[in-house]
């Protein structure tokens, strides 16, 4: 009888805590928000209003990309490609420096029409949910410029393979966390 | 074995500090929870003058105490130091620092709170309020260096090799993130009221137990893991399966 194994988790397992847990507490601000958008409907449809839909798609189309090449970048590592490797993530941190710019261009949008964390409950929430989801967003780049950095020195091996799998985890929970903002801050409309 | 002499009596100074840290900081000073921020100044200037020997007796035992976290930090760093760090020491340092430097708003803080408390019958109601905001502030706003502590202890357990990990890499990944979530706290200097206010959900109920949670953890992981090291120094070796408990009870000849 052959002994079952046990499937290899894609990257490090304690990485899958650290996204459980990120998730969970994102989770709970988003429960935050709808509380508060349930006690004052007007208020959060006004104020949705002012923000601008379409550089949020434009965030979402460059995470989803970004998220792909990274996705590519993995593959190729699992069949030791290092140009592909190096090429993909190259792309995926490119692709990723658009929603720096983007972000950049909306924040500044927003604090010249006086749409600070102050003005309201809204705009409280928009600037915490998307600013700490930024400061994901940035880990991420760092994360991903150190796989470069290791793609470009050492063996592409099951270390490295551990790597880039948990930073790209990571990267698609950048990904996800935006795919719950973007609608329920940009898009949904009043009851 | 010489090496890991007193690291058992540091560790145990950690539920110490905790528990010191809820009952006298939390309980006495009515810190757990805070009072709201957007509560009036004289309703603040009330608080000091009706319970001013209980707020005293609170912050000077807190005041006290408070050094036990660094005696506890040193203990972690020393485990990752002696226990997984060859030649490059660089988190047990950090680890080392943050415990030390995370006592300095802590203690700053309780000071501002026992100013307070001091003579608040000869203080205005405006004076008082600023003195409870300020505790609150330093004691919120200087997460960082515990930040760092939680960050450098995490990375330090997840550089260990052994088939078996002194901590296992989930509560070195907890501590990652608890340290990392700490950043909400940004928020709270801007709002006197909602989860990000200084008694609001997520800046005092989640972020400060979560904290709690990792100082227990960490201490029981920290007794296991200068078991494993003591064993391993007489020569034993743990199964795997068999993590290292303050009792150590995998650990076989």
């Amino acid at each position: 009888m052959v002994a079952a194994t046990r499937p290899r988790a894609v990257g490090d397992e304690g990485v899958w805590f650290f996204i459980t847990a990120d998730i969970s507490l994102f989770a709970v601000l988003f429960a935050a928000f709808m509380h508060a958008r349930y006690g004052a409907p007007g208020l959060f449809e006004d104020s949705r209003q002012a923000l601008n839909t379409s550089l949020g798609t434009l965030n979402t189309l460059i995470l989803l990309t970004s998220s792909w090449q990274v996705a590519l970048a993995v593959h190729a590592a699992r069949e030791g490609l290092r140009d592909q490797v190096l090429r993909y993530l190259g792309l995926g941190m490119l692709v990723g420096v658009g929603f720096a710019v983007t972000k950049a261009i909306e924040y500044a949008d927003k604090i010249r029409a006086g749409l600070t964390m102050v003005h309201n409950d809204f705009f409280m929430f928009y600037w915490a949910l998307t600013g700490l989801h930024f400061v994901h967003f940035l880990v991420g780049m760092v994360v991903l410029g150190v796989c470069l950095h290791k793609a470009r020195r050492d063996p592409l091996d099951a270390r490295f393979l551990i790597w880039i799998e948990s930073g790209g985890c990571y990267w698609h929970m950048v990904d996800l966390l935006w795919i719950m903002i973007f609608p329920m801050i940009y898009l949904l409309g009043a009851a | 074995m010489e090496r890991l002499k007193y690291l058992r009596p540091c560790a145990w100074t950690g539920p110490v500090f905790l528990m010191v840290f809820i009952v006298f900081w939390g309980l006495f000073s009515n810190n757990i929870p805070p009072i709201a921020a957007d509560t009036s100044a004289a309703l603040v200037a009330d608080f000091f003058r009706d319970s001013a020997n209980m707020v005293r007796l609170g912050m000077t035992m807190a005041m006290s105490f408070v050094v036990f976290y660094f005696i506890w930090g040193l203990a972690i760093a020393k485990v990752i130091e002696l226990g997984i760090e060859r030649e490059n020491n660089v988190m047990s340092t950090l680890a080392l620092w943050g415990a030390g430097l995370t006592v300095v708003p802590i203690l700053v803080s309780c000071s501002f709170w026992l100013t307070g408390s001091y003579r608040p019958e000869a203080l205005d109601d405006s004076v008082l309020q600023m003195l409870y905001d300020m505790a609150w502030l330093l004691i919120d706003l200087g997460y960082m260096v515990t930040t760092v502590q939680m960050c450098a202890i995490g990375i330090g357990f997840l550089s260990d090799e052994r088939e078996v990990p002194l901590v296992p890499k989930w509560f070195a990944w907890y501590g990652i993130w608890v340290g990392f979530s700490f950043i909400a706290e940004v928020f709270m200097p801007f709002f006197t009221s909602g989860i990000f206010a200084r008694h609001g959900m997520l800046n005092f109920w989640i972020e400060f137990f979560l904290w709690f949670f990792w100082i227990v953890g960490m201490t029981y992981y920290t007794l296991g893991a200068i078991s494993r090291l003591e064993a391993e120094a007489r020569g034993e070796t743990v199964s795997a399966g068999a993590r290292g408990t303050p009792g150590m009870a995998g650990a076989s000849a």
